[in-house]
């Protein structure tokens, strides 16, 4: 009866505390924003700073969701320095943004700023959902700045019999159509193709509600993601129509005849030390979309992180905690810039 | 009492839910159902792109600049400031 009581008072709660790990701005081109989480009070542990790049379609703050339920807050607790794109809200002249605009352009800058911070001019990248998609474009053509690449549930394979492969891939779902009459792809078209994977999902969630609704760490969190989930942003249309047709309807990475600025994307040249982090029960990306980046590397130094789980609950619950983001850090510990080197 | 009839309702719920999800997931992925709301949907935003087009040749008859115009001329300054921080780096490179 208590779950129904919470539940029943959920309209007048307070907005919960999304995004609040303390940072500064220390970057701005356009609608992007990079941002510096302030260290721990003793300092930062490892030298090569870590950057996170999130998904175009999405806010940043789905890694730092909550105090004590943060990816980004753990890994600065732990001692990393942690940087992280947030792509800002596109409006109406971006609808013209294109994907090397995004991919290299911005992200290049991003991570050349971040780069400038670190001891051979390196840093480790984490690009989570199309945030990995783009790292990895981007350590494909771009490999310098590169301590290591982690492509959390990034998809790399794009033919996959996955409802968001079959949607995107059907002929009569004209691309131009919606770039002309929208210019960037809109909110709530991507938020209504989300939703349509899982019809039932609300109903599902309406019962959990009244099942767990008496924790309260569980209601804080069922509200932050909501509030997230909720908070889809437009894709820039030129970007949103290359990443269509180039990567879904040509599965451009895995056929090699997708290209960066006129560069050819090859995976094969990616050498640095890659960790693909997959979940069994992702219906956004599916493991074997995400884990075929492993089998196309060059590198030697790979590793492969496979949790039961979904796209966002594996990321961002209280059990993550445990289990994946240790095993993150680890990765990048392990590969931290040697005693010694000179941070510039 | 009422917690384990809750329970037992819930575990029928999480059965058809599952169930319901399923089916729903074989029917969104079959052509007849993806090539007419493909269709249907293209056919909106056409109309909805041929309006706005016409009443941009309304504003574009009278001399005045319509909406695509100052899209293109931000993204022009945003293009250009791009290239003053290309600049900006190249030159702090060298010096």
């Amino acid at each position: 009866m208590k779950g129904l009581k919470n539940v029943s008072t959920l309209w007048a709660r307070k907005p919960p505390p999304v995004g609040s790990t303390p940072c500064d701005v220390v970057y701005r081109e356009n609608k992007l924003s990079l941002l510096r989480y302030r260290p721990r009070a003793e300092g930062v542990k490892y030298k090569t700073p870590v950057l996170l790049v999130p998904s175009l379609i999405n806010r940043h703050y789905v890694l730092d969701l909550l105090p004590g339920k943060s990816f980004i807050e753990y890994m600065v607790s732990v001692g990393h320095d942690v940087y992280c794109i947030e792509w800002g809200i596109p409006t109406d002249e971006d609808r013209f943004l294109t994907f090397d605009d995004v991919c290299d352009r911005y992200l290049g800058r991003a991570l050349r700023t971040v780069s400038r911070e670190a001891p051979n001019d390196k840093a480790h990248v984490l690009g989570y959902c199309l945030g990995g998609t783009l790292t990895s474009i981007h350590a494909a053509v771009r490999p310098e700045h590169f301590a290591s690449l982690t492509a959390l549930a990034a998809p790399i394979g794009f033919d996959d019999n996955g409802l968001l492969s079959k949607w995107a891939r059907t002929g009569e779902f004209d691309l131009g159509a919606i770039t002309s009459a929208f210019g960037n792809a809109p909110a709530w078209l991507l938020q209504g193709s989300f939703q349509l994977l899982r019809p039932t999902l609300s109903l599902h969630k309406a019962v959990s509600l009244l099942d767990k609704g008496d924790r309260e760490e569980f209601l804080e969190g069922f509200l932050a993601l909501e509030t997230w989930g909720s908070d889809n942003i437009p894709f820039p249309g030129a970007c949103f129509r290359q990443y269509i047709e180039e990567l879904y309807r040509k599965d451009g990475l895995l056929n090699e005849s997708f290209s960066m600025s006129g560069h050819p994307v090859k995976l094969s040249s990616i050498t640095c030390p890659t960790l693909a982090v997959t979940f069994e029960h992702d219906n956004i990306v599916p493991h074997k979309s995400a884990s075929v980046l492993l089998e196309r590397v060059s590198s030697t130094d790979k590793e492969h992180i496979h949790l039961i789980g979904g796209h966002v609950g594996s990321v961002v619950s209280s059990h993550a905690k445990k289990t994946l983001w240790p095993r993150i850090s680890k990765f990048w510990a392990d590969r931290d810039a040697p005693a010694g080197t000179n941070v510039h | 009492m009422f917690q384990a009839m809750f329970d037992q309702w819930k575990k029928g719920f999480d059965a058809w839910e599952n169930a319901t999800a399923e089916y729903l997931e074989t029917v969104l992925k079959s052509p007849m159902v993806l090539t007419p709301a493909g269709m249907m949907l293209s056919a909106a935003m056409k109309s909805k792109a041929a309006s706005e087009k016409a009443l941009a040749q309304f504003w574009g008859a009278w001399g005045l600049p319509t909406k695509r115009d100052q899209e293109r001329t931000l993204h022009a300054l945003n293009q250009l400031e791009s290239r003053l921080l290309d600049l900006e780096e190249k030159l702090s490179q060298k010096g």
